[in-house]
């Protein structure tokens, strides 16, 4: 029946007119190439331990509940030993939609932040990631527990893990990313540029590079 | 062997459905399920296939496993990929077939007894529940689509309408005057049923994986 083609087929296209409508409305339109520089490091990016001088910098997006950034993990921690005072490590938010707790983790991480306690959450989300990664139920219950540990307030920490506000400030670093163009994890930066690196010696190489210059 | 000699013995079937479309249209429908058997046939033949590879070599990786969002590997190595502690594909081998055959059947202008409409009739019933169960988990557990399975969704949900409508249009004379006029709507406007569904489907799928199409995008 050619009516009903005709119904099918206009169905499709205002389908295909609203996703499109969205992506326009909602895409940054001219403005994407000029915020690339600033998109990288923001003020409020987080450093991981004191900045350097300021000549180099490290950027890694990352997920917490990614196997790769698990295995970057070492590398960066070596890599924040030898070049301590030297580069300025930053760590930023990328959660993956597919990691069912990677959110929850970012959100937790995050919260631990606003106590000054990034780093040490951090630390903790990659040594117990093999416990709580690639589950299908939240994990939040898990990461409350690693916030006890650190001993942080905990009357803070659930107000700001029920926050929107956290997972906002997740969702900056991440709408950053990809505004930068990252599309997995963990991607690095290095002093504003994308590297692609296939392994870890070639990302020691890298910043041994930038930091010799 | 003519289609009259085989409506005479059918008549003699218990309620041969005297309203029943006419042979013709059966055969038409017949060569649809043979269409949509073959591919998810097919479907379900190469998930297997991938299956079993995957199983005897963990390293292995599946031919659509094609970036983060479009993975067999996550999805076949899923829990819900085993549902009923068995691979699912199994069930597509059989379940398809089963499809294609009886379209064969219908397409050669064989008229069959109500009760195997009925049977019918439930075994797409349990697909397309079984199918969104997976839809359900694909989305929003395994949060990765694999491409085999899309076509299975797809061969499915239109298998069902088409054999829902069909069966409704030949108990429509038994049924209140505004239900026959809806099932005449349905029958007529299948096409119209199975394109909406499927975009249902397509914008939890875009609105899922959002920020990975706008990747894409650039």
């Amino acid at each position: 029946m050619r009516s009903n083609f005709a119904v099918s087929a206009a169905l499709v296209a205002a389908f295909a007119l609203v996703v499109g409508g969205v992506v326009w409305l909602t895409s940054d339109r001219g403005g994407t190439a000029a915020a690339g520089a600033d998109a990288v490091v923001r003020a409020d990016s987080h450093r991981l331990g004191p900045a350097g001088n300021g000549e180099v910098t490290l950027v890694e997006f990352l997920d917490f509940e990614c196997e790769s950034c698990l295995a970057a993990y070492p590398v960066v921690e070596q890599l924040r030993e030898d070049y301590a005072g030297r580069v300025t490590f930053v760590a930023r938010y990328f959660p993956l939609d597919g990691h069912t707790n990677a959110r929850n983790a970012a959100v937790a991480v995050e919260a631990a932040a606003q106590q000054g306690q990034f780093e040490a959450m951090y630390q903790q989300m990659y040594a117990t990631q093999i416990q709580w990664g690639e589950q299908q139920t939240s994990r939040a219950d898990l990461f409350r527990e690693f916030a006890v540990q650190l001993g942080l307030d905990m009357a803070a920490y659930d107000a700001a893990v029920a926050d929107p506000a956290t997972l906002d400030r997740v969702l900056a670093d991440r709408d950053d990313g990809l505004e930068l163009g990252v599309q997995g994890t963990p991607t690095f930066f290095l002093n504003g540029e994308q590297l692609t690196v296939g392994s870890a010696e070639e990302l020691i190489a890298a910043v041994d590079a930038a930091v010799r210059e | 062997m003519t289609a009259s000699a085989l409506d005479t013995q059918s008549d003699c079937a218990l309620d041969a459905t005297d309203q029943a479309p006419a042979v013709g249209s059966d055969r038409r429908f017949g060569a649809g399920l043979v269409v949509g058997g073959a591919l998810g046939l097919l479907a379900a033949f190469v998930l297997a296939v991938e299956k079993y590879r995957l199983l005897t070599d963990a390293g292995y990786v599946p031919t659509c496993s094609i970036n983060p969002v479009l993975s067999c590997g996550s999805v076949m190595g899923s829990p819900q990929a085993d549902a009923f502690g068995f691979p699912n594909p199994l069930l597509g081998l059989v379940g398809f077939t089963t499809v294609l055959v009886v379209g064969a059947i219908l397409a050669g202008g064989v008229r069959l007894p109500s009760w195997f409409w009925a049977g019918l009739q439930a075994g797409v019933t349990v697909g397309v529940v079984f199918v969104h169960w997976l839809i359900e988990a694909s989305l929003y557990r395994i949060g990765a689509l694999c491409p085999y399975c899309l076509v299975v969704w797809v061969v499915v949900i239109s298998v069902f309408t088409a054999v829902t409508a069909r069966n409704l249009s030949a108990v429509a004379h038994r049924l209140p005057a505004p239900a026959t006029a809806a099932v005449k709507v349905l029958a007529r406007r299948q096409s119209v049923v199975v394109t909406g569904w499927l975009l249902v489907i397509a914008a939890l799928i875009t609105v899922r994986f959002w920020t990975y199409w706008r990747t894409l995008l650039g």
